[in-house]
């Protein structure tokens, strides 16, 4: 990813991209499509159950875990609100091991864990370049409860990510997060989207 | 005798009864009392001043952003002679909000309900249907205008007060004017915002988080007790408490209620343990250990904007977290990273009042806009990953505030009182050149209660 500063008030047009960008589709119900979906639904459960090492274990040493920040623009730059100057989580294996590590000590933002389901839905799949490798792009909704609070926190996403087949198992090369709220209405992100 | 206050809520309780200055004590109650919220919207969020942004967000003319004083929408814009405006984000016409977008250029607001038109100045220019005036029949342009509020630039930072008359800001900035600047107003370019701030709601008042920016570092030891953990601040997880780092230092505030911990690097992070600053001058002090998001080659920089006396303080015993009140935290860190670097972390918050049980937490990420690139990437990932949404640090404040808030709400539990009693009292270190209220040794709760003061000054002003 390419990266410099830059201020808030100058339209880029990096800041359009969503969705999926390959134009050879992985079609639904297809062997990969099917084993990529079982994939998505494994992970989820892992984060779920707090099964950390199991995920960690999906993950490639080169993973990149991004989740810019949102923002609200009008006319001409309507479009252009996934600000990838900022983020909520700018991670990489190295970091994202240093997070999971922390959560087996003392991290109270996560003892007692809140209890979450991730609810993964509306995927697409393209086939990159690179024999193996797909980009995913999935829906994420997830609902996190905490300690004797009645009230859910929740959050809505969508995933674009990048697997790759190693050894007949898929491993998340890239994950950017796309939330959708410019104001996070979850007032901490100790939990993995 | 202490001057009473003037305060009274609708049930008899004074200002006096829940902050009290004889105890140094503070009710539970006031985190949750609905009616004292919407006196401190009157008599701290609209006469203090209030950090909105940087400069570095607006470089151009007609640049404009959108942020909170409090819970009133204000337009941030830069103008065609190069001035900062800050503005209401409400049109005097129908009370819509004229700019719906966070950030973007434009030579002209243009509210979309009836077309109420306005400078990025503020200044009304007119309304749709110009023979018709629309404005009104004998109405004044001039006094149409969004209502502006009062500016101040410092280090490029944005503040704004609807004070117009009120103290100026270099006397809010007080005795710590003389600190700050070694954090925001050291090197010739200045700061640099990486990006639009991290926004989030927790659901807790904004004095919760408020009153820890006063420089509360006892909770360091317990609460973040992963970062002693993780081997990144001195001792190991089986001596926090014998060891206690990051605890020993000089704690400074002043009546206006900012406070800083200045504390001395090779004594708090671990990685930085094995250095001596013993005999060393203040240049090969900082050469042996930049302070945080500054480069050895800055390092000449530092003695262009402070005197001799602020970077010998910068290169021994840094400034490096507390707050400025009534509601911004200042972490300007060292951050030692797991590929060995140390860039460091500068980041500023605002915690922004959101009715009397939510604030929003804003998290600006700065760097020095000399620094190089490669350092500026580093120190956007330090800030992210140890402060604001995700930070490792802060996600531990994220949840303990919202539980005390809840606790706030018991018929009981309300009269329960925070405790400020652990006082070191004010004293001059020797040979400390700086001014203001003075706590050298253990930091404890001396700066978090002059916060109390300077809220309990302000409340007590109609």
């Amino acid at each position: 990813m390419t990266w410099k500063t830059k201020s808030t008030a100058s339209p880029d047009s990096t800041t359009i991209l969503r969705g999926l960008a390959s134009r050879s589709r992985v079609l639904l119900g297809s062997s990969v499509y099917n084993a990529l979906l079982e994939t998505l639904y494994d992970e989820a459960a892992a984060l779920d159950e707090r099964r950390f090492d199991d995920w960690t274990a999906m993950l490639d040493a080169e993973l990149i875990y991004t989740a810019p920040i949102r923002l609200t623009r009008t006319g001409p730059n309507r479009d252009r609100d996934v600000m990838r100057t900022m983020f909520h989580f700018d991670e990489d294996y190295g970091s994202i091991m240093m997070r999971t590590g922390r959560l087996q000590k003392s991290a109270w933002a996560e003892d007692p864990p809140s209890r979450c389901r991730r609810f993964v839905s509306n995927v697409r799949i393209g086939e990159l370049e690179t024999a193996g490798e797909y980009e995913v792009v999935s829906y994420l909704f997830l609902e996190r409860s905490r300690g004797d609070n009645p009230e859910n926190e929740r959050l809505t996403a969508e995933r674009r990510d990048v697997w790759r087949d190693v050894d007949g198992a898929y491993k998340l090369v890239k994950r950017e997060v796309i939330v959708d709220q410019s104001v996070l209405g979850m007032s901490n992100l100790a939990v993995f989207l | 005798m202490l001057q009473k206050s003037s305060l009274t809520l609708s049930d008899g309780t004074t200002l006096d009864d829940l902050i009290m200055r004889d105890s140094n004590e503070v009710s539970l109650r006031v985190m949750t009392d609905k009616e004292l919220y919407d006196i401190e919207m009157e008599r701290i969020f609209a006469k203090t001043w209030l950090l909105l942004g940087h400069e570095s967000e607006i470089p151009n003319s007609g640049d404009f952003i959108v942020r909170d004083m409090a819970e009133d929408n204000v337009i941030i814009a830069r103008d065609r002679e190069g001035g900062v405006n800050v503005s209401l984000n409400v049109c005097p016409h129908r009370g819509m909000r004229v700019c719906l977008g966070e950030a973007g250029n434009k030579p002209i607001h243009q509210c979309i309900y009836h077309g109420w038109a306005f400078k990025p100045n503020g200044d009304f220019i007119g309304a749709p249907v110009e023979r018709e005036k629309m404005h009104g029949n004998d109405v004044d342009k001039a006094t149409l205008g969004l209502k502006k509020a009062r500016v101040a630039l410092y280090g490029g930072m944005i503040f704004a007060t609807w004070n117009l008359d009120g103290p100026s800001f270099d006397e809010y900035l007080g005795d710590m004017k003389y600190y700050l600047d070694q954090l925001f107003c050291r090197t010739d370019n200045g700061l640099e915002l990486l990006g639009p701030p991290q926004r989030f709601v927790i659901p807790c008042n904004w004095k919760v988080p408020g009153e820890q920016s006063g420089s509360d570092g006892f909770h360091t030891l317990t609460l973040h007790r992963s970062l002693m953990e993780g081997g990144i601040m001195g001792g190991t997880a089986e001596s926090i408490y014998d060891q206690a780092p990051g605890m020993y230092g000089v704690d400074v505030s002043c009546e206006q209620g900012h406070s800083l911990r200045c504390l001395e690097a090779e004594k708090t992070f671990k990685m930085f343990a094995d250095i001596s600053f013993e005999g060393k001058s203040t240049v090969e002090r900082l050469n042996l250990l930049t302070p945080p998001g500054i480069t050895k080659e800055m390092i000449p920089q530092l003695f262009n904007n402070l005197s001799e006396d602020q970077v010998e303080q910068l290169a021994t015993i840094p400034p490096q977290v507390g707050g400025m009140f009534p509601n911004i935290l200042i972490a300007f860190i060292f951050a030692p990273r797991m590929d060995g670097g140390s860039s460091g972390a500068l980041a500023l918050h605002t915690y922004v009042p959101k009715g009397p049980d939510k604030v929003e937490f804003v998290n600006f990420i700065f760097a020095e806009k000399d620094a190089p690139e490669q350092m500026k990437r580093d120190m956007l990932q330090n800030s992210i990953q140890s402060t604001g949404t995700s930070g490792t640090i802060e996600q531990d404040d994220a949840d303990v505030w919202p539980v005390i808030m809840r606790n706030a709400r018991g018929g009981v539990s309300k009269h329960m009182t925070l405790k400020y009693k652990a006082l070191h009292g004010h004293e001059r270190p020797e040979g400390w050149k700086g001014g203001g209220l003075l706590y050298p040794g253990f930091t404890k709760d001396d700066t978090q209660w002059n916060w109390w003061l300077a809220y309990h000054k302000l409340m007590s002003e109609a």
